[in-house]
C-alpha cells in the first residue's frame, strides 16, 4: 500500500504536556533529552530522514504473466477525453508516515515517527470519515537499544519504543553505521504503517460491500488480496511489468486505455491480478505520466471486471489532486485522505 | 440547549482577539451574516467557564484548490464536464464573528477555542445586554423587531431610557427611497412605543411632519397585514390596529378655499384642522424666511422695532403718519408702511426715527412678501389656527402636513412648531411629558454642507439638548453621510434599511465589514440593521408592516378633493362640524357676501367649533336687510296704461 514519507511536518501541536507522550517532534525531542542523558538535539528543520527513506528499491523491468490473451495489448475502456464516467468506489484507504531524527546519542540516530492510516468514504459526492473504524495513529520512537547506553528503563520498556537494533531475518544485528540504522528505522516505520493499513483494509472487506480504493498494492494484505472489494492502485513503477514487446505497449497506452490483465506474484505474498491504465494523456510528458497499475484479487471474474474497474479509476482522476506532485496518477479521494491524515496526525 | 453549530478556530495568521473570533461550520449550517452565536469555552477562567456571544460579520468559503488553473486543467477547459466529477472537493465554511459580550466580563481575554452554538432566545437577550432592561419591575424595553436565524425567533428590544431619554435619545433612520423602509419603520416603531412606553415614565405623544406625498396622511386608517405580520404584532404585543388618536394640521391653498393636503377627502376631514398664522406668529420667526442679505443690522433693528412697538398696539400718528394705526395683520402692516412712506415722501424726508427710508422700503418689501410666499399659511387677517399647544394628549399623533407647501412655508412651520413645542416642554405645560418629533428628508433640513439655516440650528439644538426636555427627534433621510454630523451623531439609536452602494462607500460605513455592507445593500423590505447603545455590534431585524394604510393606497381609496369654488370649500369645511350643512345653504351666503367675509366666517367657525355651526357661521356676517317691496302708489289712468305689446313673431322682442 502507498505512503507519502514526510507528510505533516508542519502544524505541530505546541501545547503538549511534558508528562504525556509526545505528539510532536519538538515534544519528542524534549522527552529524549530527559530519558537519555547526553543525547544531543537535532535541528528539526532538516528533513533528513524522509529524504533518505525514499531511495529504497532500484528500478527494474519484469516480464508480465499475461492471463488475458497471450500477449500484452492495449484495450480502450473509455474515450480519450471528456468522458462522463461514474465510479463505484465508496471508500479510499491511505496511510502516512512522518519520520524525524529528533536526537543523536554518540552518533546513533534517535528516530521518532507518526504513522497513520484512514479510510474516507464518499457520501453525496463528499468525503467523510468512515464511521465504522476510526483513523489509526501511532506515535513511536525507533531506537537501536543495544547501541544506546544509560537509557531510562521506564522509557525503554514503553511499548511505544521500538527496538531497531534487533537481529534481522538472517539473524544479523544491524551495523552501527548511522545510515544503516536510519534505514532500519525507516523500514520499521514502513512496516508499522502497512500494519495499520492492513487493519483497516481487513475491516473494510469484512464490514462493507462496496469497493475500496487502496493507495498502493494490495498484495501485502492477505484478506484484501483475496477480496473483490479491494482495488489497489499503484502509482510508482519501480518494478515495471513490461519487459520485451510489452514495454512498447505499456509505454504507448493512450488516455482511456488499459493493458491486458496479468498476474503479479510477490515473494511470500498472494498472487494478484493486475493491469496498467493510462488515466491521463502523456502527450508531451514523460512515458509514465498518468500511468497507474491496478491490482485486484485473482478471481474468475478479474478479467471481466477489468474494463469496469479501469473506468472507475479513470473517473477518480477528477477533480485533480493538485498541488500534489503526483497529481497525474493520484485520485482525489486518496489526496483528500492524505490531507485528512496530515490534519489528525 | 441549541445544537452544535461549529468550532472556533484560530491560526497564527488569523488569530482570535477579545473582539473577534473565527469558527467553521458544516456546509449546510443555518449561519449567515448577522447570525448571533454563542461560544462555550472549555477551560475555566477564575473558576468560570467562559461564554462568548458574537455576531457573524464575515464569511469565507474555499476548497483545497490552490489555483483556479488546476480546476481548468482538471476538466480539460470544459465547464460541461466539471459537474460530473465523482467527488466534490473538500470545502470549508469559515466565519468571522464580532464579539457582542463575554461572560465573565473580566478578565477580557481573546476568545477561547470552543464549541459554537446558535444563540437561543435567552442567549440573544444576554448577548445584546437586553437582560438589563427586561427585568420584571424595571422593564423599559421597546420592541423594535424580531431577530431570526436558524429557527430562533427572538424579539429585539430597545431601551426606552436610551431611545427616548434621559440616558440617550433620538433615532435616525437611513435607507433608499421607495423601499418601504423609513416611513414604515417609524410608523411601526411609534405603535410599539405607544404600546410599551413604561407608564411610570409619563405620557408621550408624537408630532410628525409629513414632508412628502401622502406618507403619513392615513395613520388612522387600517392597512393590509398578512398572517406573518399579525404573528409579529402578537409576538411583540403591539396592537395590529391603526392609531386611535391622530390629528392632522394643514394650511390652506394659496386661494384659501381648500386645505393644502392630500388628506382632503371629505370622509377624512373630521380630524383635519387648518393651520393658519397671523402677523404676530410670523414676525417672531421672520429670520427663518429672510436670508442674510435681507436682514442686515439696520433691517434687523427695524423689524425689532415693528415687532415691539407697532404690532398689537395703537401706534399714534406722528409727523409722517397721517393717522393712528393698530397693526394686527399683514393688511394692517401694509397700511402702516404705506402711510409712513407717503408721509416721508411728502416731507421729502429720508429717515424716520433713525431708520432710513431705503431700509423701511426693504423691510416692507420683505415682510409683506412673506404673506404672499406663504399664502394659505399666513393670513392677512391675522387669524390663528394652531396645534393644541398645552393640550397635547397622551398616545396621540399630531401630523403637520407640509408636503405640498413651498420651501419657505415648510421652514416657517417647522421652526415655529418646534420652537413652541420646546417652549412648552421647558415650562412642562405641553400636555404630555415626552414628545417625539419625526422629521423626514433630513438631507434637506440638516445638510452637512451649505449655509447655516434656522431650521438646521433648531434640529441641532433638539439633537443636542432635546433629551433633557423630553423632546426626542426621530429623523430619516436617504443619505446619512450628507446629514450634519452632530444630528446623526447625537442619535443614540440608528436604523438602516437597504442602502445605496455609493452611500456605503462613504467613510461613515467603514466600521462595517464588507459582508455587512453587502447585506445592507441587499436588505429586503421589512428588514433593518439596528445600532443601539446597548448593542456592541449592529443587529439585523425584521419588523412587520405598519398597521396603517400606506400613502399610495390611501390616495387611491380616498382621492384628494378637487379645489372647487368658494361655496364648495366652505361646505367641505363646515360639513364635518355639522352634517346638516348643505351646499345650497352655503351658496345662499356666497350670493350675498364677498369672498373675504365668507372665508373669515369659515375660519372663525372651524376655529371655534361651536355647537350650533349654522348659527355661529351666520352670525359672522353683517346683517343685510333684504329690500322690502315698494308700496305701489295710486296711479292715474295714463300712468297705468299698458305698454304696447310686441307682435308674437318679432325676433327681437325678448
Amino acid at each position: 500500500m502507498g505512503h507519502r514519507a514526510g507528510v505533516g511536518d508542519e502544524a505541530l501541536d505546541r501545547g503538549v504536556n511534558e508528562s504525556s507522550w509526545p505528539t510532536s517532534p519538538h515534544a519528542a525531542r524534549r522527552l529524549i533529552m530527559r530519558a537519555l542523558p547526553g543525547a544531543s538535539a537535532m535541528d528539526l528543520a532538516a528533513d533528513e530522514a524522509s529524504l533518505r527513506g525514499r531511495a529504497d528499491e532500484p528500478p527494474i523491468l519484469s516480464s508480465p504473466s499475461v492471463i488475458e490473451g497471450t500477449t500484452l495489448r492495449a484495450i480502450r475502456v473509455a474515450p480519450p477525453r471528456g468522458a462522463r464516467l461514474s465510479s463505484e468506489f465508496l471508500g479510499f484507504l491511505d496511510g502516512a508516515q512522518n519520520v524525524r531524527v529528533v536526537n543523536h546519542r554518540d552518533g546513533i540516530p534517535i528516530v521518532w515517527a507518526i504513522v497513520s492510516a484512514a479510510i474516507r468514504v464518499r457520501r453525496n459526492r463528499r468525503l467523510i470519515a468512515w464511521e465504522k473504524r476510526e483513523p489509526l495513529v501511532s506515535r513511536r520512537y525507533y531506537i537501536p537499544i543495544r547501541y544506546v547506553e544509560n537509557i531510562d528503563p521506564q522509557f525503554r520498556n514503553d511499548h511505544r519504543v521500538v527496538d531497531t537494533g534487533e537481529t534481522d531475518s538472517a539473524g544479523k544485528f544491524p551495523s552501527r553505521h548511522p545510515a544503516a540504522l536510519l534505514e532500519r528505522a525507516i523500514q520499521k516505520v514502513r512496516d508499522d504503517r502497512e500494519d495499520l493499513e492492513q487493519i483497516l483494509a481487513d475491516a473494510w472487506c469484512g464490514e462493507e460491500s462496496s469497493p475500496l480504493y487502496i493507495d498502493g498494492s494490495i498484495a501485502g494484505c492477505a484478506r484484501a488480496s483475496e477480496s473483490a472489494l479491494a482495488i489497489g492502485v499503484v502509482k510508482t513503477h519501480r518494478t515495471l511489468y513490461a519487459e520485451g514487446s510489452a514495454f512498447r505497449t505499456v509505454m504507448n497506452l493512450g488516455s482511456g486505455e488499459r493493458s491486458s490483465v496479468f498476474t503479479v506474484a510477490h515473494r511470500g505474498r498472494p498472487t494478484v491480478a493486475s493491469w496498467y491504465v493510462r488515466i491521463r494523456s502523456a502527450e508531451g510528458r514523460d512515458a509514465l505520466f498518468g500511468l497507474v497499475r491496478v491490482e485486484t484479487a485473482l478471481s474468475d471474474d478479474a478479467i471481466s471486471r477489468a474494463d469496469e474497474i479501469s473506468r472507475w479509476v479513470i473517473a477518480e482522476g477528477s477533480p485533480l489532486s493538485l498541488p500534489d506532485g503526483r497529481w497525474d496518477k493520484m485520485s482525489y479521494g486518496v489526496h483528500e485522505t492524505e490531507e485528512f491524515l496530515r490534519a489528525i496526525s | 440547549m441549541s445544537d452544535l453549530l461549529g468550532r472556533v478556530v484560530a491560526t497564527e495568521r488569523r488569530p482570535n482577539t477579545p473582539h473577534e473570533f473565527h469558527f467553521w461550520t458544516a456546509l449546510d449550517s443555518p449561519v449567515g451574516i448577522g447570525t448571533i452565536v454563542r461560544v462555550d469555552g472549555s477551560n475555566p477562567v477564575n473558576g468560570q467557564i467562559p461564554r462568548v456571544y458574537g455576531i457573524v460579520v464575515e464569511g469565507f468559503s474555499y476548497t483545497d484548490l490552490q489555483s483556479p488553473m488546476h480546476d481548468v486543467l482538471g476538466h480539460d477547459g470544459s465547464p460541461e464536464t466539471a459537474g460530473f466529477a465523482v467527488t466534490e472537493r473538500a470545502e470549508i465554511r469559515l466565519y468571522s464573528a464580532a464579539v457582542l459580550r463575554q461572560l465573565p466580563d473580566e478578565p477580557l481575554q481573546p476568545v477561547p477555542m470552543g464549541e459554537v452554538f446558535l444563540a437561543a432566545e435567552d442567549d440573544v437577550a444576554v448577548a445584546l445586554r437586553m437582560d438589563g432592561y427586561l427585568k420584571e419591575g424595571a422593564r423599559t424595553g421597546i420592541p423594535i423587531g424580531v431577530y431570526r436565524a436558524g429557527g430562533t425567533d427572538s424579539t429585539i428590544y430597545l431601551d426606552a431610557d436610551f431611545l427616548l431619554g434621559p440616558e440617550a435619545a433620538h433615532l435616525n433612520i437611513s435607507g433608499m427611497s421607495g423601499l418601504a423602509t423609513k416611513t414604515s419603520a417609524i410608523e411601526w416603531l411609534l405603535a410599539s412605543v405607544f404600546a410599551h412606553f413604561p407608564e411610570e415614565k409619563g405620557s408621550i405623544a408624537a408630532v410628525c411632519f409629513n414632508v412628502k406625498g401622502p406618507d403619513l396622511c392615513f395613520l388612522d386608517q387600517p392597512g393590509r397585514l398578512d398572517e406573518r405580520d399579525i404573528e409579529l404584532y402578537d409576538k411583540m404585543q403591539v396592537s395590529s390596529r391603526p392609531f386611535d388618536k391622530v390629528r392632522y394640521f394643514a394650511p390652506y391653498t394659496a386661494k384659501g378655499f381648500a386645505l393644502n393636503t392630500l388628506r382632503s377627502n371629505e370622509e377624512l376631514l373630521y380630524n383635519v384642522t387648518p393651520l393658519t398664522w397671523g402677523l404676530r406668529e410670523v414676525l417672531s420667526y421672520a429670520e427663518v424666511l429672510l436670508n442674510r442679505d435681507d436682514i442686515d443690522a439696520k433691517a434687523d433693528a427695524l423689524i425689532d422695532f415693528i415687532s415691539e412697538r407697532v404690532v398689537d398696539r395703537v401706534f399714534e400718528k406722528d409727523t409722517y403718519l397721517s393717522r393712528d394705526h393698530t397693526v394686527q395683520s399683514f393688511a394692517d402692516l401694509e397700511d402702516w408702511f404705506r402711510d409712513l412712506l407717503r408721509g416721508l415722501e411728502r416731507s421729502n424726508a429720508d429717515s424716520w426715527r433713525t431708520h432710513h427710508i431705503a431700509t423701511i422700503r426693504k423691510v416692507r418689501n420683505r415682510l409683506i412678501n412673506i404673506s404672499q410666499r406663504c399664502a394659505g399659511l399666513v393670513t392677512d387677517t391675522g387669524h390663528l389656527s394652531d396645534l393644541p399647544f398645552g393640550k397635547f394628549e397622551d398616545r396621540t399623533i399630531y401630523v403637520v402636513d407640509v408636503a405640498t407647501l413651498e420651501e419657505d412655508a415648510q421652514d416657517l412651520i417647522f421652526a415655529r412648531v418646534v420652537s413652541k413645542l420646546r417652549e412648552h416642554l421647558e415650562r412642562r405645560d405641553l400636555g404630555v411629558k415626552n414628545l417625539i418629533v419625526f422629521v423626514d428628508e433630513l438631507n434637506k433640513y440638516a445638510p452637512s454642507d451649505g449655509q447655516d439655516t434656522y431650521v438646521r440650528k433648531m434640529l441641532l439644538d433638539i439633537a443636542e439638548r432635546g433629551r433633557y426636555l423630553g423632546l426626542v427627534l426621530f429623523s430619516a433621510q436617504q443619505f446619512r453621510s450628507q446629514v450634519h454630523r452632530r444630528v446623526v451623531g447625537n442619535s443614540g439609536t440608528s436604523l438602516f434599511g437597504r442602502m445605496d452602494a455609493d452611500e456605503l462607500a462613504t467613510p461613515g460605513y467603514s466600521v462595517l465589514s464588507p459582508a455587512t455592507r453587502t447585506k445592507l445593500a441587499t436588505l429586503e423590505k421589512g428588514q433593518l440593521m439596528v445600532r443601539h447603545p446597548h448593542f456592541t455590534q449592529p443587529i439585523f431585524i425584521r419588523f412587520p408592516r405598519p398597521a396603517v394604510m400606506m400613502g399610495r393606497e390611501g390616495v387611491e381609496q380616498f382621492p384628494q378633493a378637487v379645489e372647487g369654488g368658494i361655496d364648495v370649500a366652505v361646505y367641505r369645511s363646515l360639513r364635518p362640524l355639522d352634517h346638516s350643512v348643505t351646499l345650497q345653504w352655503v351658496q345662499k351666503f356666497v350670493a350675498l357676501y364677498d369672498e373675504e367675509e365668507i372665508l373669515k366666517a369659515r375660519d372663525a367657525t372651524t376655529r371655534s367649533r361651536p355647537s350650533n355651526v349654522k348659527a355661529f357661521f351666520e352670525a359672522q356676517f353683517k346683517k343685510i336687510i333684504p329690500p322690502e317691496p315698494a308700496i305701489a302708489a295710486a296711479s292715474t289712468h295714463e300712468e297705468t296704461r299698458a305698454i304696447r305689446s310686441l307682435p308674437i313673431d318679432d325676433p327681437y322682442g325678448f
